[in-house]
């Protein structure tokens, strides 16, 4: 198997409480979005995990049930920091006790990343929020990764 | 799956403000999915948004080939989703569309610290086929500050009351202040022929700043009026500003004197929010109005439509009483006035520019400069101090740039100056379409040929 796309410091970035936007598309190709509330990231790095409420994203995920493909991106507000991965083997399965409180420090983090830049506590939370049995993981092989922070470098490979 | 009428976009405003980033998701023709944040959703109207391109992206690529798109918005009071189902029509790289997405990205750009990485190089318009609320918690909307449709009605109520141009002018500025508590205001009219807009009246600022002067195209209002659409700017920016060199000539006046002709711009040195709306007659943008304030995101969507409406009213008001000030009335008798007396005023008239000064002060230039050296010449040379606004219609020394200009936002910002001046002459409207030179000290004439 080759190496993984994502170095160390990428892993961490994307499992380090970043804001995480993700699309998956239908069979006539037409887009659909969602949000994610935390992520983890295989010991390998050849594997990435998305935590999602299913209320809020109910047509996202039929579509990544149906097509495997899936493309995320983790960004950080204050830096805008973005990269995005792009996976085609996306599959939904349950999460577990360790996932949960992964998530809950991750919010956390997101609480703690944007409150400083202006926005209300009880608007963020209410944004990244989700009942514990409501939360399923959404988990890929990244096959691509993209720079993808405002400016000349976006849209190039993240590892040229 | 919610599905609601299109025209629900209205409801959505917030969301469209800019203050949650939104997610865009597209999908190439092979079937590979993209998803991204963009600085920008903007409510063209009740069926349609336009996105920020600012650079080629792959949602780009995307949508040229396959135009579908997945929006998700956020309300940034309630934390309310919604996911918008569009479809890309078109990109426009000027007009108004254009300018008011740039002026906005510019505010944003400035507020997240991205001035010189964002930059607009087109508006991507999408036609929204459905909407859909996406399930979660809301919190609760904080109490209107007011109800918009009311304070609207008051105003024009107000400006329906007024029987000149000079009430008008200062009507205007009381409503803007009492029925949406703007603090900061102003109107400016529009000179054809020099291509500016000139101040004729304000309100919440130390110096009135009546004559300053902004470029066509120049900032927030040059910007408003050349593109003749609204322009609102929820953060700093220093992209649409005013800057130093604009507010300052006026203490360098003080110094430098004689021919420093600017008169400084009264605005805020960095305000928060800005909007300028058009005052538009007949599809032709004859001035502006201008708010602005210290708090950041202090206007939104409804403020922009409250003062589109009560512009509108402006501008009919002021073209109504054009007509009216054109059909003079009979002249009163008039008033027996004190002989001028005193130490003359002497008055400097540069006929390169039409540029007037009052002894040492600068007085005003261009169309209304023409008219004061007209007035003052007839005064000294006939002994005339009663006037009509037809006759300086007529008056071709005035080179009025054409029949349509406002001749009588001239007076009202030539009468302003003059009070303002306080040097012994003044303009009093003695009735419809008249008016009358005061005179209090001789009038010494001195005419500077150009070259």
């Amino acid at each position: 198997m080759s190496d993984p796309l994502l170095d160390p410091e990428d892993a961490a970035f994307v499992a380090g409480g970043v804001t995480i936007s993700l699309a998956s598309r239908d069979d006539a190709c037409r887009a659909s979005v969602g949000r994610a509330l935390g992520c983890r990231v295989a010991p390998d790095r050849s594997r990435v995990t998305l935590f999602l409420a299913r209320a809020p994203n109910v047509p996202l995920l039929a579509d990544l049930a149906r097509s495997g493909a899936v493309s995320a991106c983790f960004s950080q507000p204050s830096t805008h920091r973005t990269i995005q991965l792009k996976g085609a083997d996306a599959a939904i399965g349950p999460i577990d006790a360790r996932d949960l409180t992964l998530m809950r420090v991750q919010i956390d983090a997101k609480v703690a990343e944007l409150v400083p830049l202006g926005y209300d506590e009880a608007l963020v939370r209410n944004v990244f929020s989700g009942e514990p049995d409501d939360i399923v993981a959404v988990t890929f092989t990244p096959t691509s990764a993209f720079m993808q922070t405002p400016g000349p470098r976006a849209g190039k490979p993240l590892h040229p | 799956m919610i599905k609601r009428d299109t025209s629900s976009l209205d409801a959505l405003r917030p969301c469209f403000e800019g203050f949650v980033p939104s997610m865009v998701a597209t999908c190439a023709p092979d079937g590979t999915p993209n998803v991204t944040y963009v600085s920008q959703v903007h409510y063209v109207d009740a069926a349609h948004v336009a996105l920020t391109y600012q650079f080629f992206s792959k949602t780009r690529e995307n949508v040229l080939a396959n135009p579908h798109a997945s929006i998700l918005v956020v309300d940034p009071d309630t934390g309310a989703q919604h996911r918008l189902q569009a479809q890309y029509l078109r990109t426009e790289t000027s007009g108004p569309l254009f300018e008011s997405m740039k002026a906005k990205l510019a505010g944003i750009a400035s507020h997240t610290g991205m001035t010189g990485v964002f930059r607009l190089l087109g508006s991507d318009v999408y036609r929204v086929d459905a909407v859909e609320a996406v399930p979660g918690p809301e919190l609760q909307r904080p109490p209107a500050r007011r109800n918009f449709l009311a304070a609207v009605r008051a105003a024009c109520e107000r400006l329906s009351g007024c029987d000149t141009l000079d009430r008008l002018l200062d009507e205007a500025l009381t409503c803007v202040e009492r029925a949406f508590d703007i603090r900061h205001s102003m109107i400016l009219m529009l000179d054809a022929g020099r291509r500016s807009l000139y101040i004729v009246a304000t309100r919440g600022y130390a110096t009135s700043g009546i004559g300053s002067e902004i470029p066509l195209g120049r900032g927030v209002i040059g910007v408003a009026a050349r593109e003749c659409t609204p322009i609102r700017i929820p953060h700093a920016t220093a992209e649409y500003g005013y800057g130093r060199a604009l507010r300052e000539s006026a203490a360098r006046s003080g110094l430098a004197g004689l021919l420093d002709t600017e008169i400084a711009f009264p605005g805020l040195a960095d305000p928060g929010s800005q909007l300028a709306v058009p005052i538009v007659v007949c599809r032709r943008m004859i001035g502006v109005l201008y708010v602005e304030s210290g708090e950041e995101r202090r206007f939104t969507y409804d403020d922009e439509d409250a003062l589109t409406a009560v512009a509108s009213q402006i501008g009919a008001a002021i073209a109504l009483l054009q007509v009216i000030e054109s059909q003079e009335e009979h002249p009163t008798v008039a008033a027996t006035r004190p002989a001028p007396s005193g130490a003359p005023l002497v008055v400097r008239h540069f006929a390169v520019n039409d540029c007037v000064f009052l002894g040492d002060e600068y007085l005003i230039k261009g169309v209304a400069g023409a008219i004061f050296w007209k007035l003052a010449r007839d005064c000294v040379s006939y002994g005339r101090t009663e006037f009509t606004n037809r006759e300086l219609r007529l008056d071709a020394s005035i080179r009025l740039p054409d029949v349509s200009d406002n001749l009588e936002a001239r007076l009202v910002l030539l009468q302003r100056r003059l009070a303002e001046r306080a040097a012994g002459v003044t303009i009093e409207k003695t009735g419809r379409g008249r008016f009358r030179l005061a005179v209090s000290r001789p009038l010494q004439l001195q005419e500077v040929a150009s070259g």
